[in-house]
């Protein structure tokens, strides 16, 4: 066996079988990054509102309680809090 | 899909799918749709609108959270939740204050933050959804 040979298969193959195995443990989450929201870490998405679907929300004389911009409210009441 | 406003700046409100824009968004589909079966949910059972903001909110919060609340009607509530602050407001309204006093509202900010320190943004926030439309009741 030259020592070519020897490197092959000695630590070639122990190589390759790491590489595989690591592949298969951490390969998914490498290539699809989840976005999961941790504590702590700034927050870098523009924001977002959203708003039930309009077939929900219904008003007793069957019009549309959100009409883009057309009503204006006041704050009354509510809570707050940090974690 | 629920309607979204991604701009917040913007004063009209969005509704329906939005298509692509959602693509590199802070939420999965699963998660979306979560989400809007939650909020058409609650809004639907109380005939309350609910409404739900994730984004920064400009110091101080409390104003931005009510600045947001009066582009909506009287029978609105806000859940206005910045991840990057770690801050939550839930405010009502003329309306929706009658169904649901600050202590509801309190009772279910401290449902929502429990979910959020551990990571569960949406998962708080449908927490939150529940419990707002379980205190306030049917139409």
């Amino acid at each position: 066996m030259t020592v070519v040979q020897t490197l092959l298969v000695f630590v070639g193959i122990p190589l390759g079988i790491i590489v595989l195995l690591f592949l298969f443990t951490y390969g998914n989450s490498l290539v699809r990054q989840p976005n999961r929201y941790r504590p702590g870490r700034a927050w870098t998405y523009e924001p977002r509102w959203f708003v039930p679907h309009p077939d929900a929300v219904v008003h007793d004389t069957g019009q549309r309680q959100i009409e883009a911009g057309a009503s204006s409210t006041t704050a009354v009441g509510g809570a707050s809090g940090e974690w | 899909m629920s309607g979204e406003v991604s701009a917040a700046g913007r004063v009209e409100l969005q509704q329906g799918p939005q298509g692509s824009a959602q693509d590199d968004g802070p939420f999965t589909a699963s998660q979306l749709a979560r989400l809007d079966e939650a909020l058409t949910l609650s809004s639907g059972e109380t005939g309350l609108t609910f409404s739900v903001y994730v984004g920064e909110l400009q110091a101080p919060p409390r104003a931005h959270a009510e600045a947001l609340f009066e582009k909506l009607t009287d029978d609105s509530v806000l859940i206005a939740v910045s991840p990057g602050q770690r801050l939550a407001h839930i405010v009502t309204g003329p309306g929706s204050s009658k169904r649901l006093p600050n202590r509801a509202c309190a009772l279910a900010a401290l449902a929502m933050r429990a979910s959020f320190a551990n990571g569960d943004l949406v998962g708080g926030i449908v927490t939150g959804l529940r419990m707002l439309a379980d205190s306030a009741g049917g139409r």
